[in-house]
């Protein structure tokens, strides 16, 4: 009799997964996948454009940000060849990047607004200017 | 027979529903209230961290396009409109004005620098400080005339043209990779020369300014001269 009954619950659970199995196999079979649909790549000619010799990627400082020290930090990266020309309202300097064209100086700015006018010349006069505005201010608000 | 086959089949699969249902009635242990009170505290502090973070302190400049009792409305540095919120806790202020400068004052080109809390979410500034002031005008260019007579240079900037005043108090300097940045004088600048002057523009003459510091660079060929 247990005998009986172990060999009945194994034929059940074989049961099933067959049935299982076959609802799995036919949910399946059911999708269709559209065979008209192939993806075409579009072939684009490329357009020939000029590449500037030189650029200008200011990281410091963020524009209209309100700072409370007057000493200003203004570090970038630029072409390792081109000149930067620095200008505030009351300062200007002229620097050279480093050899991988990373460059850093100090500026002292002035209370309220000031507009830090960086520009980048390369040697063949092609030049980029960003324009950033920081703001000296000690008020609390 | 067929009973037992049955019985034995419906205990299989559903012992599956059972043991999930059973998981989801458990009731929270404590560790469970703690977690969930660390997720509501996490949630609580982003969301408070995340209002702070909406409003910071900004410092614009830019030319006035339009002005209201509430509201000025400004061309900034890069041209960008920008909408400034004025209310009674503003203070505006102009080194020219002799008397009390309120927005009423305020006209249409003139360039004011505002401080105030700027909305990250409206992208608008409640301005709490307006002053009137004056900002440099700077021209990147290449010399493209000399008039040595009235010492004044045509500075060709892309497609427009401008003329420095150099006057007794301008300073002149020039860079090269020799001598570095140095002290120089008008009579060095030479046409074709990269430049950028320093200055303030002639309100009358929309071509002209008078230079106050002028770079000049003699090793840079001009990029926009002649």
């Amino acid at each position: 009799m247990k005998k009986e009954k172990l060999i009945l619950s194994f034929i059940a659970v074989l049961f099933g997964l067959l049935v299982a199995g076959g609802i799995f196999y036919l949910l399946q079979a059911a999708k269709t996948v559209p065979s008209n649909i192939t993806k075409i790549d579009p072939v684009v000619s490329p357009t020939p454009t000029l590449i500037p010799s030189v650029f200008l990627i200011l990281d410091r400082p963020k524009n209209e940000e309100v700072v409370t020290d007057k000493v200003l930090t203004i570090s970038g990266r630029s072409a390792g060849n081109a000149a930067i020309v620095i200008v505030t309202d009351s300062f200007e300097d002229v620097i050279m990047p480093a050899l991988n064209g990373d460059f850093s100086a100090t500026v002292k700015i002035d209370n309220g607004q000031n507009i830090i006018d960086v520009t980048a010349i390369a040697p063949n006069g092609e030049s980029v200017t960003i324009k950033k505005t920081v703001t000296y201010s000690q008020e609390e608000f | 027979m067929i009973k037992f086959l049955l019985i034995s089949f419906f205990i299989f699969h559903f012992s599956f529903f059972i043991s999930v249902a059973k998981a989801a009635s458990l009731t929270p242990t404590p560790d469970d209230k703690a977690q969930a009170i660390r997720d509501q505290l996490i949630t609580n502090i982003a969301s408070r961290v995340a209002q702070l973070k909406l409003v910071e302190k900004r410092g614009i400049i830019g030319t006035v396009v339009n002005v209201t009792n509430t509201q000025i409305t400004i061309a900034d540095v890069q041209d960008n409109t920008r909408f400034i919120d004025v209310d009674e806790l503003t203070k505006f202020s102009n080194p020219a004005a002799k008397e009390i400068y309120g927005i009423s004052d305020i006209e249409k080109d003139a360039t004011i620098g505002v401080l105030g809390l700027y909305n990250k979410e409206s992208r608008r500034i409640l301005a709490r400080f307006v002053n009137t002031i004056t900002i440099p005008y700077i021209v990147h260019g290449g010399v493209s005339a000399i008039d040595s007579e009235n010492f004044a240079i045509t500075v060709t900037e892309k497609n427009k043209q401008i003329t420095a005043d150099v006057e007794t108090l301008t300073r002149t300097y020039a860079y090269t990779q020799k001598d570095g940045y140095s002290r120089s004088g008008f009579s060095k600048i030479k046409e074709n020369y990269s430049i950028i002057v320093v200055g303030v523009k002639d309100i009358k003459d929309n071509q002209r300014m008078t230079a106050t510091r002028v770079i000049f660079f003699p090793e840079i060929p001009a990029r926009f001269s002649k």
